[in-house]
C-alpha cells in the first residue's frame, strides 16, 4: 500500500518546472501578507496556535518545564546537513544564532530533570533546498530533554506527543479540518520502529535503492513515509551521518543510539533525536570528523566535566513541519507568516 | 700579530659565507629543482619537448641519452624507472584497423576521470594555499588550467587569510576571485576542489561554498570536490605557520592559536600556527560519511602525506565511497616548512607510488582515484605512474614557475608540452588510451624497488 497525499504530489508537480516554481517561491515570500489573509491560511494560523498549545499542554502534563531559549551563543548546533550558520558580532566575539538550540538544552535538563523549548532557529541552507518543500532558513522546533533519558523514553514521548496533539486538533478544529480536505488517519500505536539497516533493506524492497551507512535519502524518505499510514521511527542511524553529540552505542560500535520520526502519507521527516554522548573524549573525537578544533566548544565541553556523566536524552520536532503535515500542506511555505526559504529576497 | 689577521680572515670568511647563506632559499631551489626542463617548456610550450636552445636546434644537434646525474641523491625518485617500449604493437594495430592509417602519438587519448571530474589529461594543479606566491600567481594559474581542463585546486587558510569574497590583504586575490577565476573559463572539462582546514572549518567553508548561489550551478554540474588535508609531504605531522599582523591576529585572537598573546607582543608581526588536525580511523570514516551526507552534490577528496600508514587511509576512504585519495611524497612542494621536516619527515614520493601500486593489488579499484604528487611534473612521470596504478599526477611548483616565467601563456605552454610529451610516451610504449597503460610499461634501474613494485630490473639476465 501506498498513499501519498495529493498536497505533496501537488508539490512534486510544481517543483517539476524549476523555473515557474522559482519564479512562485520568489512572489510566495516576497507578497506573502497577500496570501495570508486568505481563509485557508487564517485557518492555518488558528491551528497552529492550538498546535503549540497542545504541546505544551501535553508536555507540562508529562512534568516537563518549559525553558526559555538562547537566541545567539558562542557556537551552535553543527549537525545541519550542510546549512551555514548566521553570524553576529557580540562586542567584538563572533556570536551564532542557534540553528538549533541542542547544546543548551543538556544544562538546563541538569537543573530542572526534564525541559522543553519553543524556540526560533536559522539555517541557511543549500540553495537546492527550496525545491524540497521542508526547509526554512527560519523556523521554530520544539526541543526537549529528559535527563537520564533513554531512547525508547524519548520515542515514547514523541509518540505519546504526537497523538495528542493530533487528537486535540481533531478535536477542537473538526469543521477546520473537514473545510480544508484534510482527512487525518486514524493512527496505531505503538509506531512501527525500524532500526536504519531494516528501513534500508525496506526501502530497496519497495523500489527506492539507498546506499547502505548513509542517511535516507529524501526520495527514499517519501516512499518509506507513503509506505505507512501511522508515524514510524528509524532509530540506530550509522555513525557518522549526524551530529557529534549523537551517542554511539557501546555494545555496537559504529551505530547511533539515536531516531528519528517520518510522518506518514509521504510528508517525510519529523523529529530528530537520540541519546547524548557524555564522555568527553569521545565528543572531541566526534567534532574532530566535522574538521573542527574542540576548543571552540570549550565551554560545552567544561560543562560535561562539571556534570559528568551527563546522561540526557531528547529531540527536537519542527513546528511548521507539523503544521503542514496535520493541515495537509503543500510545503512548509504555506505552513507559517514570513516564511524564508534559501536565496530568496529580501522578504519580510 | 699574526694571529689576530688568521682570527679576522676566518671571521671575514664566515660572515661572506653567512651572506650566502641568508640566499639559500632561492639558491637552493635554483640548484635542486628541474628548472631546466620547466622553463623550457613554459616559454617554448609543445617545442619544449625537445632539448633545443638558441644554439642547438634541429639541424644543428646531436643528441643522445644523458648518462649522468647531476648530483647523487639521497633517496630513489620516478627517475629509477624508465619506459620500456616493444617492438611488437598489437594494440597500435588494432588502432590502425580503427583509422585506417597509421596512428601517431596526437591520435592519443588522455581523457581521464579524476576523482569524479573530467579531466583532459592524467594532470591536476594541488592546491596551493594563502601564502605570497601561490596567491599572487593563483589567477593566471587557474586560468590556464581552466583553458587547458585541468582539474585546480585551492589550498587551506585562503578564505580565513585573503578573504572569501572581499579582499582582507591588499594586492591578493579573495577566495572567490580564484574559485570564479577557474570556473567562469573552463569548458568540457575541469573542476574546482578546495581544502578546508581547522580554521577554515571555524569559518564554516565549505558550508559557505556549498550554499554560494554564483558557485551553485558548478555545484549541480558536479564540478566541486572538497579536499580532506590530512598533512602534506614537505611537513607530515605538523601543521602550517602564518604570519599576520598584530592588527590583525588581535581580531582573530578567539580563534586560532598564538604563541605569544597579540593583545602583549609589541612586535609588529605574530605568528599563528595551524593545527595538523587530529585524524583516527573513525574520525576519518566519519568526516567522509558527514561529507557526503552534507554535501552529496560535492566529490570527496582525501590528500595524505608520506605516513607509514597510508595505506589504512586508502581503505578507509576507500570503504566508505570517497572520489580520490593523493599521497604527497617527502619531495612535496610548500611554502613553508621547517628544514628538519622536509630532509628527515615522511618517505620519498616513490614510496607512494609503490603505495598505490600495492592497494590497487589489494583489491582498491577505479572507484576511487589515486593520485601521486612530489616532485613530478612531466609526460614520463605521468606516463609511470598511471602503469603503477595512479590515476593522475598531482603538481604544485611547475605552475608556479612557469607563471613566474611567463604569465598564463607560460602556464598553457607547460601544460600543452606535458600533453604531447605524455600522447609521445604513450604512443612510443604501443598504446592510444592513457588507461591501457600497465606495469608492462615500467622497468626499474634499481633491484629494491623492482621487487617492491613487482617490475622487472633491468640490468638482470632474466629481463
Amino acid at each position: 500500500m501506498s498513499k501519498v497525499h495529493p498536497a505533496v504530489l501537488e508539490f512534486e508537480k510544481m517543483v517539476k518546472d524549476r523555473e515557474s516554481y522559482v519564479k512562485f517561491i520568489d512572489e510566495w515570500v516576497k507578497y506573502s501578507w497577500k496570501w495570508a489573509r486568505e481563509s485557508k491560511y487564517v485557518t492555518v494560523f488558528k491551528i497552529q496556535a492550538s498546535i503549540l498549545h497542545a504541546i505544551r499542554e501535553y508536555l507540562d502534563s508529562q512534568g516537563f518545564t518549559e525553558v526559555l531559549p538562547p537566541i545567539i551563543g558562542p557556537v551552535t548546533d553543527p549537525g545541519i546537513r550542510g546549512a551555514k550558520q548566521a553570524t553576529v558580532d557580540f562586542y567584538g566575539h563572533e556570536y551564532k544564532v542557534m540553528s538549533s538550540a541542542i547544546l543548551y538544552k543538556q544544562y538546563m535538563a541538569a537543573v530542572l530533570g526534564k525541559i522543553y523549548f519553543i524556540s526560533p532557529n536559522i539555517r541557511l541552507e543549500p540553495n537546492d533546498s527550496v525545491f524540497t518543500g521542508r526547509h526554512l532558513v527560519e523556523f521554530f522546533q520544539v526541543d526537549l530533554e529528559i535527563l537520564n533519558g533513554t531512547l525508547d523514553d524519548a520515542m515514547n514521548v514523541a509518540e505519546g506527543l504526537f497523538m495528542y496533539v493530533t487528537r486535540y486538533i481533531r478535536d477542537t478544529h473538526g469543521k477546520d479540518l473537514e473545510k480544508m480536505g484534510r482527512d487525518l488517519p486514524h493512527y496505531k500505536t505503538p509506531f512501527n520502529r525500524y532500526t536504519h539497516a531494516e528501513a534500508v533493506e525496506l526501502v530497496n524492497k519497495l523500489g527506492c535503492s539507498n546506499p547502505r551507512n548513509t542517511e535516507i535519502l529524501w526520495e527514499c524518505e517519501k516512499v518509506l513515509s507513503a509506505h505507512h499510514d501511522s508515524p514510524i521511527f528509524i532509530y540506530e542511524y550509522p555513525k557518522g551521518s549526524r551530529g557529534f553529540y549523537n551517542r554511539e552505542d557501546p555494545s555496537k560500535p559504529g551505530y547511533l543510539r539515536d531516531f528519528d520520526m517520518l510522518y506518514p502519507e509521504g510528508f517525510g521527516e519529523s523529529i530528530s533525536g537520540g541519546e547524548r554522548e557524555y564522555e568527553p573524549v569521545k565528543v572531541i573525537a566526534r567534532i574532530r570528523e566535522a574538521g573542527e578544533d574542540p576548543n571552540k566548544y570549550r565551554w560545552f565541553l567544561e560543562m560535561l566535566k562539571d556534570f559528568y556523566p551527563l546522561k540526557t536524552a531528547g529531540f527536537g520536532i519542527g513546528v511548521e513541519r507539523l503544521t503542514r503535515y496535520i493541515c495537509g500542506l503543500r510545503a512548509v511555505w504555506e505552513a507559517r507568516p514570513y516564511p524564508k526559504v534559501a536565496g530568496v529576497g529580501p522578504a519580510p | 700579530m699574526f694571529e689576530w689577521l688568521a682570527l679576522k680572515i676566518s671571521e671575514l670568511a664566515l660572515r661572506v659565507k653567512a651572506g650566502l647563506i641568508m640566499l639559500r632559499g632561492i639558491n637552493d631551489f635554483i640548484n635542486d629543482y628541474p628548472l631546466d626542463e620547466i622553463l623550457l617548456k613554459a616559454i617554448k610550450g609543445k617545442e619544449g619537448v625537445y632539448p633545443f636552445g638558441e644554439l642547438a636546434s634541429y639541424g644543428a644537434a646531436i643528441l643522445g641519452a644523458p648518462i649522468n646525474r647531476r648530483s647523487y641523491p639521497r633517496f630513489l625518485t620516478i627517475d629509477d624507472l624508465i619506459l620500456v617500449p616493444p617492438a611488437f604493437t598489437p594494440r597500435r594495430l588494432e588502432k590502425m584497423a580503427e583509422l585506417l592509417r597509421e596512428p601517431v602519438f596526437t591520435d592519443v587519448n588522455l581523457e581521464t576521470n579524476i576523482g569524479g571530474l573530467k579531466s583532459s589529461m592524467p594532470l591536476v594543479v594541488a592546491s596551493m594555499g594563502s601564502t605570497d606566491i601561490a596567491s599572487r600567481y593563483s589567477i593566471v594559474i587557474a586560468k590556464a588550467a581552466a583553458e587547458e581542463g585541468i582539474p585546480y585546486g585551492i589550498g587551506e587558510n585562503v578564505h580565513t587569510v585573503r578573504g572569501y569574497d572581499k579582499r582582507l590583504t591588499h594586492g591578493h586575490p579573495s577566495f572567490k576571485e580564484r574559485v570564479m577565476a577557474y570556473l567562469t573559463n573552463i569548458d568540457k572539462y575541469g573542476g574546482v576542489f578546495i581544502q578546508q582546514n581547522v580554521e577554515d572549518a571555524y569559518d564554516e567553508h565549505w558550508n559557505k561554498v556549498y550554499s554560494d548561489k554564483d558557485l551553485e550551478p558548478y555545484i549541480n554540474e558536479g564540478r566541486i570536490a572538497f579536499e580532506i588535508k590530512i598533512g602534506q609531504g614537505a611537513k607530515p605531522g605538523l601543521g602550517g605557520v602564518i604570519r599576520m599582523r598584530r592588527e590583525e591576529a588581535v581580531k582573530v585572537k578567539e580563534k586560532y592559536h598564538f604563541l605569544e598573546d597579540p593583545e602583549k607582543t609589541s612586535r609588529k608581526e605574530v605568528e599563528r600556527y595551524s593545527v595538523p588536525g587530529t585524524y583516527t580511523a573513525d574520525i576519518l570514516r566519519g568526516m567522509i560519511r558527514l561529507m557526503r551526507t552534507s554535501y552529496p552534490r560535492a566529490k570527496v577528496w582525501v590528500k595524505v602525506g608520506p605516513y607509514r600508514d597510508v595505506l589504512d587511509v586508502i581503505k578507509v576512504s576507500y570503504e566508505e565511497g570517497a572520489d580520490a585519495v593523493i599521497i604527497d611524497g617527502k619531495e612535496g612542494g610548500t611554502g613553508m616548512a621547517p628544514s628538519v621536516a622536509m630532509k628527515e619527515l615522511g618517505y620519498p614520493t616513490i614510496v607512494g607510488l609503490i603505495k598505490i601500486r600495492r592497494a590497487r593489488l589489494m583489491g582498491i579499484n577505479e572507484k576511487v582515484s589515486l593520485m601521486i604528487a612530489g616532485r613530478l611534473f612531466n609526460g614520463a612521470h605521468i606516463a609511470k605512474s598511471r602503469a603503477l596504478g595512479a590515476t593522475a599526477i598531482y603538481a604544485g611548483r611547475p605552475f608556479i614557475v612557469a607563471a613566474m616565467a611567463k604569465g598564463e601563456v607560460g602556464v598553457r605552454n607547460l601544460i600543452e608540452a606535458t600533453r604531447v610529451e605524455t600522447q609521445m610516451v604513450v604512443s612510443a610504449l604501443g598504446k592510444y588510451d592513457v588507461k591501457d597503460l600497465s606495469p608492462e610499461d615500467v622497468a626499474s634501474l634499481n633491484k629494491d624497488l623492482a621487487s617492491a613494485l613487482g617490475i622487472p630490473y633491468v640490468y638482470s639476465s632474466e629481463y
